[in-house]
């Protein structure tokens, strides 16, 4: 088969390429920037999935890529940058649709993550008296992906993670 | 930051005129309220129902405005839209704040 053949082949004879929209886009880490990108993906996926998973995808974005902007180090400035962002790690988004949810790949050339925030964690603790009021972004990260995996290279940070369709209820440890 | 603040002879009803609490203006947003229900020393309603996204770092201003203010003293949350109220249930903030249901006719 020549790779176009390929690429059409299915099980049912039909054409298997999806029309579904996707989106990528390179920013720098800041959150004007992230916000501005967030309400792109918003118009790009409206109509397209549920309002309900939207919202997830938004959050899930949110908080990965405002921790980028969060904990980025002191950078060099390069000349030509969105004011305020100069020198901000430079974050690569994908989103892909699948037939189960939305795939996706975020990398930047931050600091890299640090281990904890990968390991299941839970809520931080709440006293009456003393409310936490941070610590919640990678809790929520968790909370709302499946496949959830990271690796550093070469000075980069890869985070690749799926937010499904459907919600099943979080097991009970 | 939009606020809209109305005063009544009880409490004083805040209203969130901004469509994202994210962490583009988490900060601006908490000083901006804190310094409202501080000067007024009156039970607080935040009317949230323009508010279509939330972060946790709108969450945390959102906490340290509950914070800031006597313990005593009550602040009551409505109008949360799906995606706003997703964050509070998801920290289990829901148990924290006072959160009015909705009334779905009003949403119509």
């Amino acid at each position: 088969m020549t790779p176009t053949e390929w690429q059409n082949a299915s099980t049912e004879g039909e054409v298997a390429v999806g029309r579904r929209p996707m989106f990528h886009r390179v920013l720098r880490a800041h959150p004007a920037t992230v916000r501005d990108t967030l309400i792109a993906i918003r118009g790009r996926f409206h109509g397209q999935i549920s309002e309900d998973t939207l919202g997830r995808l938004e959050l899930v974005l949110a908080e990965v890529m405002n921790n980028v902007a969060k904990h980025a180090g002191p950078r060099p400035v390069s000349a030509g940058e969105v004011p305020g962002a100069e020198g901000a790690p430079l974050i690569h988004l994908c989103i892909v649709q699948h037939d189960t949810g939305l795939s996706c790949a975020v990398t930047d050339d931050g600091v890299s993550v640090p281990d904890d925030c990968l390991l299941p964690r839970d809520l931080p603790q709440a006293e009456t008296d003393n409310l936490p009021e941070g610590g919640f972004g990678w809790y929520l990260i968790q909370d709302l992906t499946q496949a959830l995996c990271y690796y550093r290279e070469h000075k980069r940070n890869f985070l690749a993670f799926c937010v499904p369709f459907t919600v099943s209820q979080r097991p009970l440890y | 930051m939009q606020l809209d603040v109305t005063e009544e002879d009880a409490r004083i009803v805040v209203t969130v005129g901004d469509a994202r609490i994210d962490a583009a203006v988490a900060i601006a947003f908490k000083d901006k309220v804190r310094e409202i229900v501080l000067r007024k020393s009156k039970p607080v309603v935040m009317d949230m129902h323009n508010v279509d996204f939330m972060d946790s770092s709108g969450l945390g201003a959102m906490i340290a405005v509950r914070k800031a203010l006597p313990e005593a003293m009550p602040l009551t949350l409505r109008g949360l839209t799906p995606n706003v109220e997703r964050v509070f249930r998801l920290t289990r903030m829901d148990m924290v704040f006072d959160i009015s249901p909705n009334d779905n006719s009003e949403l119509q």
